[in-house]
This record gives structure tokens, sequence and C-alpha cells, in this order.
């Protein structure tokens, strides 16, 4: 009776355990670079894939030679808008900001800051003129003008029926000269993901 | 360990296995349904009394969990949108999305449960109609948060949802979301693709046709005014007239030099479902009664206050058009589930009826048999219960006024009126920015205060 009571006793031990473990939030530190796809939506590696490609293509392509060759300076560049034309809701600075520190990192390329950014540092300036000294104030009207607007869109196409989907997703990023609008540099990267949902659950 | 059937011992376990969790099952729902439908009926009050911050606290206390998750995100999505929190209220509409997904999968186990139990046990992924309005209103949110990029994406998801809608209910034409295909076409004017907006404003209209049968009413003339514009590039430089279903011309807005206001109103709560018992023969009338009791849900329609509003702002007027009727829509997407509903509550009446016999033959007609046969039929009766679950906080109908206006800063005047005519409510609305080319989208609710018409 008395091996019945205890075979029990570990049995309810068991579930009780089972049952807290799957209660607590677990956390695994993983490297980023690691590929998780969980939902199928864009995800870090989207965003990591499209960094490395338009990377590696902006700073190889020839626009910035050709600049520095002809004017003998750097060629600067503003970040325009990305348009998100997608069927999700995507946050492209994480690609965007790869691509600035790259061009910031190579020292071939200088980038100013955006139209969102620049608010608050001439609000700043602006503070400056009344609360700073005069050594150190910064005069307004001497911001560097940009020679090229980086902009971009985020294109999707998707096939679902059913449980099944195909996600096509095409990002393409473009230098525009603010001089004559002619496009000095075109990036372009394609992802396809075919998401087979689980018909049980 | 062995069992002996016929011992008293055998006896008292086959009990505890069909008759405890029976009736365990039995109290748990009803006091789920019980707990919900008084719940939400405080959650209705406080929100008719707009008492927003009331109505938060008490859906949060209503912990709706697990199956009932998704009526929690919902309807909270519903209430922080009528509070203006768009950010917070598109987290409750994503998380309703993304639960709708996983839920699109079968689970055996919820399949058995509403064969064995009730529909209740059933994880609520909610109705066609509802799954589409959930687009509508986070749109709606990005629309009125001034976030036209984002709300775009909301209708190209949309477009894909819609599909797959239509594809698991290809005779059900009244799913083609007109009212949202029509707030999908603003936006994508919007952003610029007017290509994508004259399609969609051109699906609106055959949806509008294709359900009007159903609603009574049916294309919005200021939809109309938009679509000829679209398909008619020098109506660009004319302004278009069309004509209301009430008669009133409406013009489509000279956009170029002018901004618009679209005004949306939710007006009343839109369907409630309660429980109908109806009786049907027992197909295996060898076993149990010859008539079963089974429940079913049935339509119950909740006064719309508003017949029609009106909005003004400098010299300009505008009238409403009615763009949704949520409860003729709800009223034919049951009457369409019914058949599977009655086909599934009947099975369910025959295992019940099964388990019942069963346990009653092992026990016999001695005492215990007699108290087993008693608990066995309380339980099969208690546990049918019909799902009467719904997103509560929908509106009966959605209301749509557009008032074109110069741009600037402007005071804008609402008045609803009931069906007499008679005015229920005046709302003002100060300084709302007016920018030439663009539109502003504002919205608003309209419900009973106190409910002073329900029973």
């Amino acid at each position: 009776m008395a091996t019945k009571k205890n075979v029990w006793m570990m049995a309810a031990t068991v579930v009780a355990a089972l049952m807290l473990a799957a209660c607590s939030t677990e956390v695994k530190r993983v490297g980023v670079e690691e590929v998780i796809d969980i939902s199928g939506a864009w995800n870090d590696t989207d965003s990591r894939l499209v960094s490395e490609e338009m990377i590696r293509d902006s700073l190889s392509a020839g626009w910035i030679d050709r600049y520095s060759l002809s004017l003998k300076k750097r060629p600067v560049v503003i970040i325009g808008s990305i348009r998100n034309l997608s069927q999700e809701h995507i946050n492209t600075n994480t690609f965007v900001n790869d691509l600035e520190r790259a061009f910031v990192n190579s020292g071939r390329v200088d980038v100013v800051a955006s139209k969102s950014e620049r608010g608050d540092i001439r609000e700043e300036r602006s503070d400056m003129d009344l609360n700073a000294t005069e050594a150190t104030r910064k005069a307004m009207g001497k911001e560097t003008g940009a020679d090229y607007m980086l902009m971009g869109s985020i294109n999707t196409i998707i096939d679902a029926q059913d449980s099944e989907q195909v996600r096509f997703y095409q990002v393409d990023l473009t230098l525009v000269s603010l001089a004559d609008n002619s496009k000095v540099w075109i990036g372009q990267k394609k992802l396809k993901k075919e998401i087979k949902n689980a018909k049980f659950r | 360990m062995s069992i002996a059937p016929c011992s008293a011992a055998g006896r008292d376990w086959l009990s505890r296995q069909f008759f405890g969790p029976l009736v365990c099952m039995a109290a748990f729902f009803l006091s789920g349904c019980a707990t919900y439908s008084v719940g939400i009926a405080t959650v209705e009050q406080q929100t008719s009394n707009r008492d927003l911050d009331g109505a938060l606290k008490s859906l949060d206390e209503l912990k709706l969990t697990g199956a009932d998750q998704m009526l929690y995100y919902l309807n909270k999505g519903t209430l922080l949108h009528f509070q203006g929190d768009y950010s917070a209220s598109n987290q409750q509409f994503e998380a309703a999305k993304s639960l709708m997904e996983r839920l699109s999968a079968v689970s055996l186990k919820e399949q058995t449960g509403s064969v064995v139990v009730n529909d209740t046990v059933k994880a609520y992924e909610g109705f066609p109609y509802e799954q589409l309005l959930i687009y509508a209103y986070e749109e709606l949110n990005y629309l009125q948060a001034g976030n036209v990029d984002e709300a775009a994406v909301e209708a190209r998801q949309f477009d894909i949802k819609q599909r797959l809608v239509a594809g698991d209910n290809p005779s059900a034409t009244y799913l083609s979301g007109a009212f949202v295909r029509y707030l999908n076409g603003m936006t994508y004017e919007e952003v610029g693709e007017r290509d994508s907006a004259r399609i969609d404003f051109s699906k609106a209209v055959d949806g509008y046709e294709e359900q009007s049968s159903l609603t009574g009413f049916g294309v919005p003339a200021s939809l109309k005014a938009d679509l000829d514009r679209m398909e008619n590039p020098q109506a660009m430089k004319r302004v278009t007239t069309a004509r209301k279903s009430s008669g009133v011309e409406v013009q489509s807005p000279d956009l170029s030099n002018n901004g618009e206001v679209v005004f949306i109103l939710n007006d009343g709560l839109g369907p409630t479902f309660a429980e109908n018992i109806i009786h049907v023969a027992n197909p295996d009338p060898q076993h149990g009664a010859a008539i079963m009791s089974i429940a079913v849900p049935r339509f119950v329609q909740r006064p719309v206050p508003v017949a029609s509003f009106e909005i003004s702002g400098g010299s300009g007027t505008a009238t409403s058009e009615l763009v949704e009727d949520v409860n003729a829509i709800a009223r034919k997407s049951l009457d369409d589930r019914l058949p599977a509903i009655t086909a599934r509550a009947v099975a369910r009446m025959m295992v019940k009826n099964a388990i019942a016999r069963k346990a009653k033959n092992q026990n016999g007609d001695s005492g215990t048999g007699l108290i087993i046969s008693i608990v066995t039929d309380v339980g099969a009766i208690v546990t049918e219960r019909a799902d009467t679950r719904s997103w509560s906080l929908l509106p009966g109908n959605i209301l749509m006024a557009r008032l074109v206006l110069p741009p600037g800063t402007h005071d804008l005047k609402v008045t609803y009126y009931d069906h007499s005519g008679n005015v229920l409510a005046t709302r003002e609305f100060d300084a709302v920015k007016v920018t030439a080319g663009r539109r502003v989208f504002m919205s608003d609710y309209y419900l009973w205060p106190a409910r002073p018409h329900r029973k």
C-alpha cells in the first residue's frame, strides 16, 4: 500500500514539475546571425540579408570613385524615405542604419542627418544661440548639403491558399543626385519564402 | 490497476469517470457563459456612458483567456480605438490577427470537445465578417494617427485575407468586405497608389451591389463619385455628381485645391446572440428520448440609435451615408452557419445519450443507478449550451460623411439624428487641420445612454 502511495506521490511530483517548467519563461541567448523563422513574416534575418547585399553592392559600385575622382572630395549622402509598399509592417530602419554605418565607417562616403533627425539638431543649435558661450556656439547656416539622396521601397507579392503561402520580397534602394535627379546607384535584394502553416494544432 | 465493473468500487470509479467530469464541465462552462454575458453587459453600459476607462477596467476584470482570448483582444482594441489610443488599439488588433492565424489550424481536442460538451469549448476565432472588420479598425487607427503608409499595409493584408475568406465561403458574396474596400480605396489614394485605389473602389462597388439584397442599400454615392473620378482621368478636372439613395446629390471632392474630412460613426451595438432551445427528433430513438432538446444561437438585434448625422465646418455641410450594415451581415452569417451548428448539436446529444445509456446499463436499477441516471441526464442538459459569443462592441451600423473644406484649421460640429429626425447628440471637434489634397480621418461612436430600450 505504501509503495502504491509512493508511486502516486512521485507521479504527482513529476506532473507538478512539468507544469511548472511549462509555465516559466525561458530565455536563451542566440547568435545574431542564427536563422530563426517563427511565423514566416519579415524578420531580422531578412533585414540582415538585405543589409549585407546593399552594403556590398553600394560600396563596390563605381559611383563613389567616379565622384571622388572628378570632384576630389567624398560624396555626401542623405537618407530619404524608404516606402513600405508591402503587406507587412516592416521597420526599414534596421537595414538603412546598417547601410548608413557602412558608408560612414568606410571613410569614402559622408552622411548627413536626415530630415527627421535634423529638427533636433537645429533646435539645439538655436538653443546654443541663447545659452552657449561665443567660443563654443555653432552658427546657423553652415550645414553640409547632400549630393545624393538614398530612396527606396519594399514591395511584396504574396500568393496564398488555405494554409500555404509564398511570399516574395523585393527591396530596391536608389541613390539619386540632388543636382540633376540622375540615379547613380540602384541596389536590389530579392527574398522568397514558402510558408506552410500547420493544419492541426 | 484492474477494474471489476460489477463491484461497488467499479461502479464508483465509473461514476467518477463519466459524471464527475460532466458535472464539473457543466459548472465550469455555465459559470463561464454567465460571467461573459454579465460582464460584457457592464462593459457595454460603461461604453455607452462614455466611461471608457471604466469599460477597459471591467473588460480586464472579465479575465477573458483561453478559448475567449480573441474576445478580449477584439473588445479591448475597440475600446482603445474609441478612446483615441490608436497605437495601443492596434497592438490588440495585431494580437487578434496573430491569434486568428493560429486558430485557423484545426484543434482535434476542441472539435471533440464541441461534440461531447458544447461549442463554447472551441477557441473563439471570430465570424469571417468580424475577421474582415479587424483590418478596417486597424487601418482606421493608422489613418487617424496620420500614418497612411501603415494604413496601406493593412489594406494590402486585407486583400489577402478577404481572398482566403471568399475561398472558404464561395457562396457568401456578402463577405466581400465592401466597406473595408471602400476605406482601402481612400487609403491607397492617400499614399498615391491610384491604380490600387481604383481597383478597390471598383471591388467595393461590386461588393455593395452583391450584398444590397441583404442590407437594403446599394452603393454609397460618394463611392460612385470616387470611382468615376478614378476611371475618367478628365473627371479630375471637373467635379462629378452622384445621387445618394436619399436623393441628396454629392460631389466628388476637388481635392487638388481642398482637403476632405472623412468622418466615420460607429452606430449602436451590433450583433449579439441568445440561446435558443429547439426540439428535434432523435435520429436514434431506441436510445434516449424520441425528442431531443438542443441549444443553438439565436440572433438578437439591438437598437441602432442614429439614423443619420450631419457634419459642418465653415460654410460646408455634409450628410452621412450608410456604409456597413453589420447587423444584416451578422444575421446572414449566423443563418449560413446554423445548419452545421444544429448538426453538431444533434451529434452531441447522441453522444451524451450514449454516455448516459452506458452508465445506466452498468449501474442497473439500484439506488446508485438511479442517482447516476439523474446526474447524467442533468449533466447532458446543463452542458448543452449554445455558443453565443461575438465581438460585442462592434457597431450595428457604420455611417460615413465626407466634408470638403479649404485648407486651414476648422472647428467641426457633428449632429446625430434618430429615425424620427430628432437630435440625439451634438459633438464638437475643434481645430481640425485640413491640408490641400489630403484627407483627415475622424471617428466617433454613439450608443443609447444606459440602454433604456433593453430588457
